[in-house]
């Protein structure tokens, strides 16, 4: 049926999977063909074994329903229990290690979060085993916002991926289905633009009268069927996911009544059971179920479910809410919600959580489950629902008078602003929750006002703080929560200058992850991640960073996930390498967590302002937003930072700021603050250069010897510390020509070229006699230019690895580790893998 | 009817209390009655990992969808051709007398 090019297609990646595992998306309208072009490929073929797994169109999809199909068909089924994502797709990857294996997801438009993130686990790994993953979905029903989406992208970006789109048919092909009707396909295929289910339900029921629509086609197969049995087909219509055959005998279909519905060709056997044989023919039998009668027939399911002794909440959950059942949805989509977030599908969660909320009117449980969903909200990073949510919450508990959900609310909200990047509000909740002392939550209020009072450097109230927390965490044997005050009291220490404190705060994160306390050792790492990057530790942060991002994303939280990203995005900046740069700035911006926005949109500003890159209203923008995160964080190095780029941005355009008066204030009233030597010592630079003397005390090393005109020393001190950028600037204040002059060359080298044209005015404005014009581009190697995966490669590279050993540590196949080394190359302008050793300190890869 | 011998592959089943027995039952006649076709449970063996069954049909089909419907494994189902033991050949020998005189 003329799906011949696209049916090679899939079955050359099947033969080939011996050789090199690969992903194919199957894209197409619904009854496109999709699922009847895989069957074709998977059937009769002697290349490797096919295991399915089922997407259903229930309302809320069940938690890792296709993943967990897939496995139980290799023979490998996860208990319940099992909910590590990563080790789930470790363990699907491993089922397909030793023998060629297919895995199909039909259907993946309704597929469910968790599923998403184990695919992705696996997509990222699958050139090195002999695995293909099927995937099909309906295009046009994948919005920006879909599970889907993240997948669809990590595919674009994948060399070993390919997505096959399922076009409507030709007039001929058309022909070929109608041979021995009387119809005209040119008329069917005016009427059904090619839509192969479409046009093939036409042919099987050739009426004089064309049907005009998808529906009509398939009632007019039950037209022949009597009221007992119709009411059958109805009762199968409503659950999407198929009749198990052991509802039958609960149901009242007999042996003889089920052969007549098969007869009709609407249906067919899964191993879910009895289905469906297309979900366009189930849902044109459900929608022309009379109103009134739907309620009944999901009434009768649900209790068929019931005495079977059904344990799939997210299947109860769909037929109590369709059967108006308010107690029983209540009860089933709490169980849902439970299930779907301890399997890391959070946004299922919400959903789940939202219909048990809107099943109750009773205010306490109602409450208790909109804390919940706030939570699962903010785990999503949709945090003004989360926000909204939790006001709701408390409104309900202050009616009842509820004092320890309200502290609970309190604590919750406090969390959200706070995310949300708005202290005051964070500040005033958190002391609400505290001050309910017997609160089952106190402990976490504690912790929470510890984590406020270090984020804004008040050190010595975070450590008492602490105190409270570590005792009430040893009175409640509560480890995660003694853990999470060791963690916060580690950062603290380490913003104080404790040497020791680093070592402790990695080892308390260490422990917090083998302990399973996911989100607990994840904020250590992001905090130290934070830490090392402030204090210019840019190497030890690369590393930290190179092992804690992927465990945001095994462990799904990608609250710490966007936080990360953002530090990243600070510490290429610092290195010098724009692109890079950029990039993660760019995927934090994209709807990420205000908290964690802040450097995401400084580095967006001052990347451009230092290249001079056309101009434009980003950078104001980026500054603008920046500047106001700044006020609402209010904390001591968010204020910094903005003012430093603020001076930085007034000394590269040549105007002048207004926020900059009180610049002088901010870094003398820094002298009282601990930790912040670093973040001043940076603002008291670029308030040098323009001019102002800002009485700097405190400051940290390099920026203390430029001040004091030591300017080679420091030059030396931000050489060793792989910060290029304030190299060049330090060297550019040499009191040696020659060393002033040569930073000018580098500065353009990096791609500063705005920088190096205002380093220009300076020397001139200092007396140089000659000073050297702009170069037209530069021919010297430099990774300014590099993405994130290719500085990835380059690092690898220049530790000496071969291709084929980076292709093992980056899970990717050693073609595609070829690639990456060539364009690389190609980008640094060198030769050959030998120049990039050669030169890895110059280059800051090493 | 026809007679059919079904084998089931159950690890564990020669552990299954009579208790466990006596459920499987309940659900087996449970799905014998919602046939709505002639069926009968003749007898089942409990031998090591395995359970062998003998069911009476019209055809494989519905002994196969009595297993769906009771959720039970149906590794093998083959209609019987013959029965016979230690008294076939006597048996077999009478005939041959018989018919001879």
């Amino acid at each position: 049926m003329e799906r011949e090019p696209q049916l090679e297609q899939l079955r050359t990646a099947l033969r080939r999977a011996t050789d090199e595992g690969s992903v194919v998306a199957v894209a197409g309208e619904a009854g496109a063909g999709k699922s009847a072009l895989v069957r074709a490929a998977t059937a009769d073929q002697p290349w490797s074994r096919v295991a399915r797994g089922l997407c259903d169109p229930l309302d809320t999809p069940r938690p890792l329903g296709p993943v967990r199909d897939v496995l139980s068909e290799l023979g490998t089924a996860p208990g319940q229990d099992s909910v590590a994502l990563a080790a789930l797709g470790e363990r699907l990857l491993s089922a397909a290690a030793d023998e060629p294996t297919t895995v199909v997801i039909e259907d993946a438009q309704w597929i469910d979060e968790a599923s998403v993130d184990v695919l992705r686990f696996v997509a990222r790994r699958i050139e090195l085993v002999p695995l293909v993953l099927v995937i099909t979905y309906r295009e046009g029903e994948i919005g920006p916002r879909h599970s889907l989406r993240p997948l669809l992208g990590d595919l674009a970006r994948l060399d070993s991926a390919a997505t096959i789109h399922l076009a409507g048919l030709s007039v001929d092909a058309i022909r070929g289905l109608l041979q021995g009707t009387p119809l005209d396909a040119v008329t069917v295929w005016a009427l059904t633009a090619g839509n192969p289910f479409f046009v093939t339900e036409i042919a099987r029921h050739p009426a004089e009268r064309l049907p005009t629509s998808v529906r009509d086609a398939v009632l007019a197969g039950t037209s022949a069927v009597d009221a007992d049995d119709l009411e059958v087909l109805q009762l199968l219509a409503t659950a999407p996911d198929g009749v198990d055959d052991r509802l039958f005998p609960h149901l009242g279909v007999d042996v003889p009544q089920l052969r007549r519905l098969e007869g009709t060709g609407l249906l067919r056997r899964s191993r879910r059971g009895v289905v469906y044989r297309h979900e366009l023919a189930r849902l044109a039998v459900e929608g022309a179920i009379p109103a009134g009668v739907a309620a009944s027939l999901h009434a009768r399911v649900l209790e068929a479910l019931e005495r079977l002794g059904s344990s799939d909440p997210a299947v109860l959950a769909h037929h109590a809410h369709a059967s108006g059942d308010e107690g029983r949805t209540l009860r089933y989509a709490d169980r849902a919600a439970l299930d779907a977030a301890l399997a890391g599908s959070h946004r299922e969660a919400v959903s789940f959580l939202e219909l048990a909320a809107a099943s109750t009117s009773d205010p306490q449980d109602r409450a208790a489950l909109l804390e919940r969903l706030s939570f699962q909200l903010y785990m999503v990073s949709r945090l003004p629902e989360a926000l909204a949510v939790i006001i709701e919450a408390s409104r309900l508990w202050e009616e009842v008078g509820d004092q320890d959900g309200l502290s609970a609310a309190h604590n919750r909200r406090a969390l959200i602003e706070y995310y949300l990047a708005r202290r005051a509000e964070a500040q005033c909740h958190v002391e609400a929750a505290v001050a309910h002392a017997s609160s089952p939550t106190h402990g976490s209020a504690r912790a929470m006002q510890m984590f406020l009072a270090y984020r804004r450097n008040a050190l010595r109230e975070a450590r008492s703080s602490g105190a409270v927390v570590r005792a009430i965490a040893s009175e409640r044997r509560d480890e995660e929560l003694r853990l999470r005050a060791d963690i916060v009291g580690a950062a603290a220490d380490l913003v104080d200058g404790s040497a020791d404190a680093r070592e402790r705060l990695l080892d308390l994160s260490a422990e917090a992850a083998s302990r399973g306390f996911d989100e607990t050792a994840s904020t250590g790492w992001s905090q130290l991640a934070a830490i090392d990057v402030e204090q210019r530790r840019l190497r030890d942060a690369e590393r930290l960073l190179d092992r804690s991002l992927p465990f945001t994303v095994e462990r799904d939280i990608p609250i710490c996930n966007q936080w990360q990203t953002g530090v990243r995005s600070r510490l290429q900046l610092e290195r010098g390498r724009w692109e890079a740069a950029l990039e993660d700035a760019r995927s934090v911006l994209d709807g990420g967590a205000p908290i964690a926005s802040l450097w995401p949109h400084l580095v967006s500003a001052l990347v451009p302002l230092r290249r001079g890159d056309a101009p434009d209203d980003g950078v104001q923008d980026h500054l603008e937003r920046a500047w106001r995160l700044a006020q609402e964080i209010d904390e001591p190095l968010a204020l910094l930072a903005v003012t430093t780029a603020l001076a930085e941005r007034a000394w590269l355009l040549g105007s002048g700021d207004p926020r900059l008066e009180v610049a002088a204030t901010l870094v003398r009233d820094a002298g009282s603050v601990p930790g912040v030597q670093w973040a001043s010592g940076q603002l008291a630079l670029w308030l040098g250069r323009l001019g102002l003397d800002p009485g700097a005390v405190g400051v940290a090393e390099p920026a203390r010897l430029q001040l004091d005109g030591r300017t080679d020393e420091a030059a030396e001190h931000w050489r060793a510390l792989g910060a290029p950028y304030e190299r060049a600037l330090a060297a550019l204040d040499s009191l040696d020509d020659g060393t002033a002059v040569a930073a000018l060359a580098d500065l353009e080298t990096m791609g500063a070229w705005a920088t190096a044209q205002r380093g220009r005015d300076v020397l001139r404005a200092r007396g140089l006699a000659k000073v050297p014009a702009r170069r037209r581009v530069t021919t010297v190697a430099n990774p300014a230019g590099l993405t994130s995966r290719q500085l990835d490669v380059a690092r690898l590279v220049a530790e000496g690895l071969t291709n084929s050993e980076l292709a093992q540590r980056l899970y990717i196949s050693t073609r595609t580790a070829d690639h990456h080394v060539s364009a690389v190359l190609a980008k640094l302008g060198l030769a050959t893998r030998r120049d990039v050793v050669r030169q890895a300190a110059d280059l800051g890869l090493v | 009817m026809k007679r059919f011998m079904i084998e089931r592959v159950f690890p564990g089943a020669s552990e299954l209390t009579t208790e466990q027995l006596a459920e499987i039952s309940r659900t087996s006649n449970a799905a014998v009655d919602s046939l709505g076709v002639p069926y009968t449970w003749v007898t089942s063996f409990v031998a090591g990992d395995k359970i062998y069954c003998l069911h009476e049909a019209d055809d494989a089909e519905t002994v196969r969808e009595h297993a769906r419907r009771g959720g039970f494994p149906c590794t093998l189902v083959a209609e019987v051709a013959a029965e016979f033991g230690a008294h076939t050949a006597t048996e077999h020998e009478r005939q041959r007398a018989g018919a001879t005189t």
